[in-house]
């Protein structure tokens, strides 16, 4: 039984039954235009909207990413299908990777929706490949520690509470080398490929540490 | 060889024991049906013996192995059904043993023949949360069966089954090492060659 094999078995349950029960994807979508829309109304846009795009737009993901990886797994221990999904002898590195990578897609799909909302609200650039290049770097190391604390925290009563708390202050690296990329990308001042090589050392540390500590995670 | 040997199990939720001690012997290929009123500890035994939970003490083997140590073995040779069957509700019937083909590393070949066995080919392509509570509860059967597992562990199987179904359910386990919780007497002595009372009057008759 290979790794790929369960962790794409995973991911492709996950991202079906998204599709199907359209539980989070509409709602993170509504969540991200009424977010840039509000800040569009607290910033003054007109002067200083360059400025304040790369904030509103990493608290915008931020929030949304707390909702998309807190689902990953609340779902199965909503529905009962954690217990039969643990008692099976695949590998938990791989149904849990399974699990980060479906998370990680239904967050890109929202920046997918937030991106171009952020041109017409803050006048950036609707196109950015730079831009995507550190949202989605950013995305996969937040979604590895994302979904284990929303592993964790999904054993517990107080899981909506806790997954912030856990999750927030490890992804504050992300945030900060994340604003900075987007910065450069939306014309600021900086190295562009500094910041987006950071971004890629920190995934492959979160990755691998979030990697071996799920399956302690999901062992009871 | 033994498929379950259990010597002074225990299980305990934060300072109350719920199970045990508990000394516990099953042949392989032998079947055991655990009674008891509400509360006595039956889905406590089984999530011990299908390796859901760990022991608070004691020992227990399966199969001649750790079942505290040896569990992603052990998960390879039973199959469980819980008091809840936990489907995904928005993939079919068929999707949904495919899936759990592919986390037990058996072929998708093994899927609609299952249906088949449990009489759910009909329903294949329905989705699990539209199927009946019997219907589910043989999907349930269905999956716990996909490995082909040497020792089953059914809490309450027949919650839900009709006449049919509770026939099916005598064919669905022959031949294989066998633990069943019920509440049903008469299911239990169809089923089982042994029966273990974890009530508080049988455990007190014993002491």
């Amino acid at each position: 039984m290979s790794f790929l094999r369960v962790a794409a078995a995973v991911a492709r349950k996950d991202l079906r039954t998204e599709l199907r029960s359209r539980e989070t994807l509409p709602a993170l979508g509504q969540f991200v235009v009424l977010a840039l829309l509000i800040a569009n109304f607290g910033f003054d846009v007109e002067t200083g909207g360059a400025k304040v795009a790369p904030g509103v737009l990493w608290l915008t993901v931020t929030f949304a990413g707390l909702v998309a990886f807190g689902r990953t797994f609340a779902s199965e221990r909503d529905q009962a299908s954690l217990e039969p999904l643990l008692l099976t002898p695949a590998s938990r590195s791989a149904i849990f990777a399974g699990k980060a990578l479906a998370a990680a897609l239904v967050l890109v799909a929202c920046e997918v929706v937030l991106v171009p909302a952020l041109g017409l609200f803050f006048n950036t650039p609707v196109f950015s490949l730079e831009l995507a290049a550190a949202l989605v770097l950013a995305t996969i190391g937040m979604a590895g520690l994302g979904c284990l604390f929303a592993a964790l925290a999904a054993q517990t009563r107080a899981r909506d509470l806790l997954l912030p708390v856990l999750a927030l202050p490890l992804w504050v690296p992300f945030v900060v080398v994340g604003g900075r990329a987007v910065q450069v990308a939306l014309g600021g001042g900086g190295s562009l490929n500094g910041a987006l090589a950071l971004l890629l050392d920190f995934d492959i540390l979160f990755v691998v540490v979030a990697s071996l500590a799920a399956k302690f995670v999901l062992d009871d | 060889m033994k498929a379950i040997e259990a010597a002074g199990l225990r299980q305990r939720f934060g300072t109350r024991t719920v199970l045990g001690p508990l000394d516990l012997s099953l042949e392989s290929g032998d079947s055991l049906a655990v009674l008891g009123e509400n509360g006595s500890g039956k889905t406590t035994l089984l999530r011990l013996l299908a390796t859901a939970a760990r022991p608070a003490g004691g020992e227990l083997r399966l199969f001649g192995l750790d079942a505290t140590r040896e569990r992603t073995e052990l998960r390879r040779r039973i199959g469980y059904l819980g008091d809840v069957a936990g489907h995904y509700p928005a993939l079919s019937a068929l999707e949904n043993l495919e899936f759990f083909c592919d986390l037990q590393g058996v072929e998708r070949a093994r899927a609609p023949r299952l249906l088949e066995q449990v009489g759910l080919a009909a329903v294949a392509r329905r989705r699990a949360g539209q199927l009946s509570r019997g219907m589910a509860q043989r999907l349930g059967l269905a999956r716990a069966l996909l490995h082909a597992p040497e020792l089953l562990v059914l809490d309450e199987p027949d919650a839900g089954l009709d006449e049919e179904g509770r026939g099916l359910l005598e064919k669905l386990v022959e031949g294989r090492s066998l633990v069943l919780a019920t509440h049903d007497r008469q299911l239990a002595g169809q089923l089982c060659r042994h029966t273990l009372d974890l009530s508080q009057r049988a455990l007190e008759a014993y002491q």
